[in-house]
């Protein structure tokens, strides 16, 4: 579904990734963490070309994100993507933010479009919240909408950057629970994330970067288990201490 | 100071024979709102594109907005309304420069000063639209672009609605300011509400009373325009959302 191959970016002259390179099947659910600056947003960034890349190669569902003649547009409708600041947007109602890109960018009527909408909002719980505006609502519930708003495209993948850093504690679990409940219905799913729990639980491979290289690629099991390389050990050490 | 002020004058003929005094200075605030307005058309229009191109990511596009800006805010407003009357119709094709310079008054004073004050104008506007959106968070347009909105699609629906509310205030003070310098144009001729003035205190002698009567309708006008748009930024105001009016709460 989305092969990454050799890989490699720079800001400048300053390197970000280092020839990466990773595959992630159709229905997978894979974890990407790291320390900060490790370069693991810019990675899920690449892959729906919100960064260029200088090098390497990537291709979601066969099509190729660095040419020059993809539609980007197009390839982007395909893709979810939900971010740290959930960055809904804030002069449109919930219903609004739900429909804006089905009916811009897939063409659907707005009562199509609104159905679809108010019936993935319903599934992450908020169907009572649909006429207010995202600054009435808590990160929780902003970032469900956020969920929500990608999966009103009918996505193929979604890709997931620190969904639940911005959040209060109280608030992380919520959107945890509905990431998941994405997870076991068999969404293919690129998830940056320090929550290990989340990891565990539904992961079937972890990641692990770092200096904007990929150091481990291997399944949950053996990452939780016996993580290879040192620095895995003393990142895990580090965030699993408490 | 022994000044006798006298009220009447303002009642009585003007020499031109249009009517009392008052009622010359109400013609020419027409005449300052008639041009203004225009300007602010042409101003929000012009200031709107050239502003939102400063921001695209195209470098051309952005070097050929920032010079366009540099040259008219650079150059004085009344350098700039002198160009326009006397020399823009000498660079036009003859035919055109010719109608241009015969059009009968006002309108060959009234047409240089709108597009002047029109131009002026929008590269302040285009400086306010491209704050406007710079001051944005970056995700936003990145959302909308993650969503496959067109670069056109994502400043229309997601980027601009935001920019201009927060710009409202700022664009405020532009729509002052070019009621306020329409006044340049008595320089080219136009009979606004200054130009009148002065020909007030030219017939009268009254200098003090044309001026205070000047003084007080232009204030009178920029608090219409105030409150007017008060009520529009409270109007286009988006419940939960940090806005720049002293009325919403502290966050």
């Amino acid at each position: 579904m989305i092969s990454i191959k050799n890989i490699s970016k720079w800001y400048g002259s300053f390197q970000v990734l280092t020839d990466c390179s990773t595959e992630v099947k159709k229905g997978e659910v894979v974890v990407v963490c790291g320390p900060s600056g490790s370069g693991k947003s810019t990675i899920i960034k690449c892959v729906n070309a919100l960064e260029p890349f200088q090098k390497g190669e990537i291709n979601v569902d066969g099509i190729s994100v660095g040419d020059p003649k993809t539609d980007l547009p197009k390839l982007r409708s395909r893709i979810g993507m939900v971010f740290q600041n959930f960055e809904l947007f804030p002069h449109l109602s919930v219903t609004e933010n739900l429909t804006l890109a089905q009916i811009k960018v897939l063409g659907r009527t707005p009562d199509a479009a609104r159905d679809k909408g108010l019936k993935l909002l319903d599934r992450v719980g908020l169907m009572a919240h649909k006429d207010k505006f995202p600054g009435q609502l808590s990160g929780g519930q902003q970032q469900r909408v956020a969920i929500a708003r990608a999966l009103s495209m009918d996505p193929i993948a979604m890709l997931f950057d620190e969904p639940t850093s911005a959040l209060d504690p109280e608030m992380i679990n919520e959107v945890l629970d509905v990431m998941v409940q994405l997870a076991q219905e068999g969404m293919t799913m690129m998830v940056v994330t320090h929550e290990m729990g989340f990891a565990k639980r539904v992961a079937h491979r972890v990641i692990f970067m770092d200096a904007g290289k990929i150091i481990e690629d291997c399944t949950k099991d053996d990452f939780f288990g016996a993580p290879r390389s040192e620095r895995a050990q003393l990142f895990l050490s580090k965030i699993l201490h408490h | 100071m022994n000044y006798n002020w006298e009220w009447g004058i303002y009642l009585a003929a003007e020499p031109g024979g249009t009517g009392i005094y008052i009622k010359y200075l109400v013609i020419g605030l027409g005449w300052t709102l008639a041009t203004a307005l225009a300007a602010w058309v042409i101003a929000l229009a012009i200031g709107l594109v050239v502003g939102t191109l400063r921001t695209t990511p195209h470098k051309w596009v952005v070097r050929l907005g920032n010079a366009y800006v540099e040259v008219f805010r650079n150059v004085p407003l009344i350098v700039q309304m002198f160009l326009w009357f006397f020399v823009v119709p000498e660079l036009l094709p003859k035919a055109l420069g010719d109608w241009v310079k015969q059009m009968a008054p006002p309108w060959g004073s009234y047409l240089p000063a709108v597009m002047c004050l029109g131009l002026y104008t929008s590269v302040r506007v285009a400086e306010q639209v491209k704050a406007g959106i710079g001051s944005l968070p970056r995700g936003q347009g990145m959302a909308g672009t993650a969503l496959g909105l067109t670069l056109g699609q994502n400043y229309r629906f997601v980027q601009l609605p935001q920019a201009l509310r927060i710009v409202l205030p700022p664009l405020t003070s532009e729509f002052m300011n070019v009621i306020k310098n329409s006044s340049v144009a008595l320089t080219i001729g136009l009979l606004e509400l200054t130009g009148r003035a002065r020909a007030m205190q030219e017939f009268s002698f009254k200098v003090f009373e044309a001026f205070a009567a000047a003084t007080v309708i232009y204030l009178l006008t920029n608090l219409v325009v105030v409150f007017a748009m008060r009520a529009l930024e409270k109007k286009v105001q988006v419940p939960g959302l940090i806005s720049a009016s002293p009325t919403a709460g502290a966050h």
